[in-house]
């Protein structure tokens, strides 16, 4: 079948088996690497991506599922010149070590900063929960989270989908 | 998992119900999948007829929230995190707000809907013991027929219920609580966060004068299907509200689910756990509708 959708800002289209997962159809068809399978199981976060702006995990949603829909993965995240203010503090604060988890905890944060311009840490934790970090450890994580948020709302980016 | 697996999107619950009424033995429904997919990818014996998927998802009205004026009307495919950030959930049923929250991830209520927790009757449905609190019924319908039947009698047994292969369940229907209702919901996992739940605890209750007035309790995964303790609803009622009458509520609790399940080998840990956690819920209601 043919599934249509917008991908990173682009508008695509892909040739596919109906059932075949968003995980796979990222990585395998477009080639977006950044999408980590981790437990497969909709456990671990590694495979997270927005759908219309909310985190899912894409080894949960079947390509066919998607047609007509916004999917956003880590590879959209950087503007043309500069890297993503969250990219930015993960990198400042140290929140990234063997870096698996880190492109899903992003996009877990990105959507709660779409949604939330300034949340409570526990907010941040339930935002990211659903991503299992096995070796930065959260603290770096949710600092990098809060200082973006921070920034935001000093004026620096006026949203989270501000690009530069 | 398998390749040749077709989707079906249909986009108007008429089209379902004509979906649904031939070929039932390949179909399955799903909603958010975070079961479905998984079963399908584990190559589970219950989907092992399955060659077509139908997708809800795209149904307007099996999404909707409305408050009528007698009752509140969720939509069978209303995710976690609608429900969970809809208002008028938010004002009139806070416990079933409140067993949301503590589903799974924010990427598994960004997608699971409510009928699917308790379509496969899993004991382990969090939605279910609120759910049974606020005396809901779902509606069903299939080409032929509509009909509306209170949750604890659609459950039949573990991983049983009464929805035929050519029905889909369309809404959950709640009497919205009168404002006298105090009530919580608890539970138990291994972990804090993205937990299969061990015990689920919901209860309403209406104090009047010191008295419980009514009183409804709901538990989950301690019993093999979610359900209502009638007979100790009934004893609760008219008591002077003092810490013994809950302390005895708490222990006769503990009795009635070890007549449902006997006693098994967890029954040592769970079992003054359930007695606490409940005697603590009631703690907290009775503070709160002080």
């Amino acid at each position: 079948m043919k599934v249509n959708f917008t991908l990173n800002g682009k508008k695509v289209q892909a040739e596919t088996a109906q059932s075949i997962r968003l995980l796979d159809l990222l990585r395998d068809e477009f080639n977006l690497t950044g999408t980590k399978e981790g437990c497969g199981i909709g456990e671990c976060g590694a495979c997270t991506v927005l759908l219309n702006g909310y985190a899912v995990n894409s080894c949960l949603v079947l390509a066919a599922q998607i047609d007509g829909s916004e999917i956003l993965t880590i590879e959209g995240v950087a503007g043309e010149k500069e890297l993503h203010p969250l990219q930015k503090n993960f990198l400042k604060f140290g929140a990234v070590q063997c870096g698996f988890c880190t492109p899903g905890m992003i996009l877990s944060a990105y959507s709660l900063l779409g949604q939330k311009q300034d949340p409570t840490e526990e907010e941040i934790k339930d935002a990211i929960a659903g991503n299992l970090c096995r070796c930065t450890g959260y603290k770096q994580i949710i600092e990098a989270v809060k200082e973006t948020a921070k920034e935001m709302h000093a004026g620096s980016y006026t949203s989270v989908n501000d690009k530069r | 998992m398998k390749t040749s697996i077709e989707i079906l999107t249909p986009k108007t619950l008429t089209e379902i119900l004509g979906i649904l009424s031939e070929r039932q033995e390949i179909l399955t429904l799903i909603a958010g999948g975070t079961d479905v997919i998984t079963g399908l990818k584990q190559e589970s014996k219950r989907f092992k007829d399955t060659e077509v998927l139908v997708d809800v998802n795209h149904v307007p009205e099996l999404k909707e929230i409305k408050h009528m004026p007698e009752k509140i009307t969720i939509g069978a495919a209303a995710t976690f995190s609608e429900i969970y950030n809809n208002s008028i959930v938010s004002n009139e049923l806070p416990i079933l707000k409140k067993a949301v929250s503590t589903i799974g991830s924010m990427q598994i209520r960004n997608r699971a809907t409510i009928a699917g927790n308790f379509v496969n009757n899993a004991p382990c449905a969090d939605t279910v013991p609120a759910l049974l609190v606020y005396n809901a019924t779902i509606e069903i319908e299939s080409m032929n027929s509509k009909r509306e039947t209170y949750l604890q009698e659609f459950l039949q047994g573990p991983y049983k219920t009464q929805l035929k292969k050519d029905e889909v369940v369309t809404k959950i229907n709640i009497p919205v609580p009168t404002k006298s209702f105090t009530g919580d919901f608890y539970k138990l996992g291994r972990r804090r966060a993205v937990a299969i739940s061990r015990i689920t605890l919901a209860v309403l209750m209406e104090l009047k004068e010191n008295k419980i007035n009514k009183i409804r309790i709901a538990s989950g995964s301690v019993t093999p299907i979610g359900t209502r303790f009638p007979e100790l609803e009934i004893f609760a009622m008219e008591n002077d509200v003092n810490d013994n009458l809950f302390k005895t509520l708490a222990s006769r609790m503990g009795e009635e689910i070890i007549k449902i399940t006997g006693l098994r080998w967890s029954s040592a840990y769970k079992l003054p756990v359930v007695q606490q956690m409940f005697y603590q819920l009631l703690k907290g209601i009775e503070r709160r509708s002080l």
